[in-house]
């Protein structure tokens, strides 16, 4: 077995040392009657070719597409050749999490940046070293809502939150009977304040709204901002898209107290929905709540700047069953694909980037809406996603895009039974105009059903 | 490589100007949706202006600071740190794989689906558990998906039931973990060899409570033990058995934390030995890496009758025959109708990168690799203890498996402590083992090899821990000033955990 150190004459000197004639001496502690009698009912070992061949035949079996226009939390993005050729040292895939500060002052200088550039972006002052995706992080922030909050006990959760962030949070929430999550609901592709006013009470803790939302939608912070606060609720904004972020105004300078989400779009790649990098950030009076690893700067005994983990007095190594989160290892690669991306991007890469995205999703919006199956389902501003209603068969349309090799936007039936016929479609820097013209011209060669007249 | 010192923070290196991106140019109309104007962003913050070659720089100098399983032994114990092969990660990076997107239609997804399905029929004959989620992205994220099987299976049969009870020697998450769940946690005493004590303890007039006792005052609440086998001193516990009868007597469950299932695999399975639910560490014992904090991935097993509560999705396998000669054919799917389902703990369908590792680690080893790994796991260690035992105290005699743990009560005596031979180790060119856990051992030194280790390193790394030893009566005030030889001294946690500084901030706007 090649990974294996194993060579006869060395073997037996480590046997020797120990005092044992063979290896299986040393499993006396297990006893007989508790151990496997037989070997693993699984192939043997394969050689290296033989592993990259069947890697190879699976990854094969999955469609390529010229272009995907779906997006729905999970975004196809430009990631820069720098970025893989970082990860790929060993220095940093191949290390722990950083408990010795000594000779981690890479990973953790890193997060120390990683954690300036996220709460930055959220308008925020402190964000921590990463949560594992966007529907946990939705679940982290609403229980560090509690208990910044005391003697609330409910959270309000916008209708517009990407269906799987509602289910994660609806499965970590199911434990706690003390706890209550209420569903505010969606008015014409968003979240109303007059809605919000109706459903706040003294209970509530927090307010989680998209910032785009599921729907691709705007939410108005600043609006909900001031109507949620007013009644000593907290708001969290959820982005599942952070590129959205270098269009929009700072969710904590728009009116959010807490900023989540998925943040995978910074220089990660879809692989099949992780691993994907959930983030946190909060402002300076609750980062003693936060969830999760926080890198802090301090110095050395000769009073060099150095980093270590901090406000461990948090977490679950020390506090046990009072820790703020049960978090250990997070997202770490991701985080640092995170941060090479934005930096690479710049004030400027990333202000491109929004405008690219913007620019792309309206167009292929503004083409769609040319044919006469397609037609606006609300109108609110968007980023780089919107919900258009199919008056034809949806199916059909989507076997016509697959053809080509075109994936269209996500079927929203399954997910919003009143949104049946919808489809969220996603466009981004990587859409060409000619991918936007070949799947117009394929939605426009489908035949019409017009389901009014059936 | 670099002997820079320091590494100026990337904002302090950002000139106006500079960039590191160029993107291609617009080829459609300019963004004309002027209605969120409110909502635009102004201020692009303190986002560096840097050029990629700033960028590549920046990071290649800092991860010289970085030490990394290439660069010799890691012997963190219970984090089984083991070579991570390279084929696995250039696998991860296939196109077919990073590209896909995880709402893609099934059909067009066969092949994730088909790993998926494969890696888990390994690791159900690895713990000997039939049901299986791959969903959780870690080890404390599949212990809540487990506790949670476990309180929806109680719910089903009428209440969820109050009391997890978790041995003191468990990893912190496991605690942190209950209480996620809406329990209560329960101390059990672990007795004089570090294992699950039925009897109660007297410790200095203290009653330390001992299983017996506690199912016998709590029984019906129990809902069930989180028990870790090996447990954190890397004995495996002779009584599991009779652990799971006393708590299936009363009704209630045994989780296993898996994180030290490099001790078993191929030789004793949980399913065999009473364990109703469990998680394993892809990041551990799959080889798959660390990343410097993750991500990891944390697949949970489970007996048949937690199965029908597993997280939705779960993946299926459709046999057709088809033609003369009746050629199996299989489509894969996932199932979402699953009513008794805890719902989802994770957005997608986990880490799926770590999983394709996982399975190119599992192919490579087979179940002749996979035995011998863990054999060899245990031998090393062993040796590690066979060296070292005459010289750093050994708390607890049991046999011990795939990780050793000491304590520095030797060398406490010349005012010696664990830190310091953990610093001096560093100097020595070798990451240093976990200290301080399990908490059950005062001043612990927890040492865990893994396969990976030729003879040749574990020599060098016990011939640094006996020079240590010998130093610490000798020079004890050179342990104390360790490391010298690394980029930094000792760093002050104190201080910054008093007055934190969690963020760079421009000097304009402090
Ligand atoms: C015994 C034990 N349990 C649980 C964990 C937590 O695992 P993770 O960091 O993957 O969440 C660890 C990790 O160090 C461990 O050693």
């Amino acid at each position: 077995m090649r990974y294996l150190p194993s060579a006869p004459a060395e073997d037996r000197a480590l046997l020797e040392t120990i005092g044992v004639r063979n290896a299986e001496e040393l499993l006396g502690g297990i006893p007989d009657r508790l151990r496997l009698g037989r070997e693993l009912a699984l192939p043997p070992h394969a050689s290296e070719q033989e592993v990259a061949w069947e890697m190879g035949r699976l990854s094969a079996r999955n469609a390529r597409f010229c272009a995907q226009f779906l997006g729905a939390g999970a975004y196809d993005h430009f990631v820069p050749a720098a970025v893989d050729a970082q990860i790929g040292r060993q220095e940093w895939f191949t290390a722990y999490t950083p408990y010795q500060p000594e000779i981690s002052q890479g990973t953790l200088q890193h997060i120390f940046e990683y954690q300036t550039l996220i709460a930055d972006l959220a308008g925020l002052d402190v964000s921590n070293a990463s949560l594992y995706d966007g529907g946990t992080a939705c679940v982290e922030a609403a229980l560090m809502a509690v208990r910044v909050q005391k003697k609330r006990r409910t959270v309000l959760v916008s209708r517009g939150l990407h269906p799987f962030y509602r289910q994660v949070l609806a499965t970590a929430f199911a434990p706690h009977q003390e706890l209550r999550l209420v569903e505010l609901p969606l008015a014409a592709g968003g979240t109303e304040p007059a809605d919000l006013a109706a459903a706040l009470h003294e209970d509530v803790a927090a307010v989680l709204v998209g910032y785009p939302n599921f729907l691709g939608s705007v939410e108005d912070l600043t609006a909900l901002g001031e109507v949620a606060h007013g009644r000593g609720a907290l708001l969290v904004s959820v982005t599942q898209e952070p590129f959205a972020l270098g269009w929009l105004e700072a969710p904590g300078r728009a009116g959010a107290d807490m900023a989540c989400g998925e943040a995978m779009s910074f220089g990660n790649k879809l692989n099949y929905g992780g691993p994907y990098l959930g983030f946190l950030a909060v402002r300076d009076s609750h980062k003693r709540e936060i969830p999760g690893r926080v890198v802090g700067q301090t110095v050395d005994l000769e009073g060099r700047t150095g980093y270590v983990l901090t406000l461990t007095a948090r977490e679950q190594h020390i506090r046990r069953d009072k820790a703020t989160s049960n978090i250990c290892s997070n997202q770490g690669l991701a985080a640092l694909r995170a941060n090479i991306f934005l930096q690479l991007a710049g004030p400027q890469g990333l202000a491109g980037l929004a405008e690219l995205n913007a620019a792309k999703a309206q167009f292929l919006r503004s083409r769609l809406l040319e044919l006469p199956d397609f037609e606006p389902v609300f109108d609110r501003p968007f980023f780089n996603e919107f919900v258009l209603r199919y008056h034809g068969d949806v199916a059909t349309l989507r076997e016509a895009c697959l053809r080509e090799s075109l994936l269209p936007g996500l079927d929203l039936g399954p997910w919003y039974p009143e949104l049946e016929g919808c489809l969220l479609w996603c466009a981004t820097e990587l859409h060409t105009r000619g991918m936007i013209e070949s799947v117009v011209e394929v939605a426009a060669r489908v035949p019409s059903l017009n389901r009014e007249g059936a | 490589m670099s002997t820079r010192q320091r590494e100026p923070l990337i904002f302090e290196q950002s000139v106006p100007g500079k960039r590191g991106m160029d993107l291609p140019p617009l080829d459609v109309p300019p963004p004309r949706d002027t209605r969120a104007a409110h909502l635009r962003r102004r201020d692009f913050g303190i986002l560096p202006s840097v050029s990629e070659v700033d960028v590549i720089r920046h990071f290649t100098r800092m991860s010289h600071w970085n030490y990394g399983v290439d660069d010799g032994i890691y012997p963190l114990g219970s984090c089984t740190m083991k070579h991570n092969p390279r084929l696995n990660e250039k696998a991860a990076a296939l196109p077919g794989f990073t590209d896909c997107h995880p709402m893609a239609p099934d059909e067009l997804a066969q092949g994730n689906l088909e790993l998926i399905y494969t890696l888990q029929e390994w690791l159900k004959e690895i713990t000997g558990l039939p049901g299986i989620t791959l969903q959780p992205s870690a080890g404390a994220a599949g212990e809540l998906t487990g506790v949670m099987l476990i309180r929806a299976y109680h719910v089903s049969r009428g209440a969820a039931r109050r009391i997890i009870l978790i041995p003191d020697s468990a990893h912190g998450t496991n605690p942190a973990t209950a209480a996620m769940a809406g329990y209560e946690v329960l101390e059990v005493a672990s007795g004089p060899d570090g294992t699950i004590s039925f009897t109660d303890l007297d410790e200095g007039g203290k009653t330390r409570r001992g299983l017996n006792s506690l199912l016998a005052e709590f029984g019906p609440e129990v809902a069930g033990l989180m028990v870790t086998n090996p447990n954190t001193l890397g004995v495996f516990e002779q009584a599991i058995q009779e652990v799971a009868d006393a708590l299936h007597a009363v009704g209630a469950l045994m989780y296993m934390d898996g994180a030290n299932m490099n001790a078993l695999v191929g030789v004793a399975r949980p399913g065999d030995f009473g364990v109703d639910v469990m998680h394993l560490n892809l990041h551990k014992t799959f080889s798959t890496p660390h990343g410097g904090g993750g991500p990891g991935s944390g697949p949970v097993a489970c007996s048949a009758a937690l199965e029908p509560f597993l997280p939705v999705p779960v993946v299926r396998r459709d046999t057709r025959r088809v033609g003369e000669g009746e050629v199996e054919t299989h489509t894969y799917r996932w199932d979402w109708d699953r009513p008794k389902s805890i719902g989802k703990v994770h957005t997608y369908h986990g880490n799926f990168g770590m999983l394709v590792r996982a399975l190119a680690y599992c192919l490579s080893h087979g179940a002749d690799g996979l035995k011998q790994a863990t054999l060899r796991a245990i031998v090393n260690a062993n040796y590690i203890r066979a060296r070292l035992s005459g010289t750093y105290h050994l708390p607890i005699q049991s046999p011990t498996l795939h990780e050793v743990v000491f304590s520095d009560t030797r060398q406490a005596a010349h005012d010696v402590h664990t830190l310091d031979i953990a610093k001096r180790l560093i100097d020595c060119g070798f990451h240093p083992p976990t200290v301080y856990f399990p908490l059950i051992v005062p001043g612990a030194i927890m040492i865990e090899p893994t396969e990976s280790e030729s003879k040749a390193e574990l020599d060098a790394f016990c011939e640094a821990m006996l020079t240590i030893a010998r130093e610490a009566e000798t020079d004890p005030e050179l342990l104390h000033q360790a490391p010298t030889t690394a980029p930094l001294r000792r760093l002050d946690e104190t201080t910054a955990a008093r007055r934190p500084v969690l963020r760079w901030r421009s000097p304009e706007t402090t």
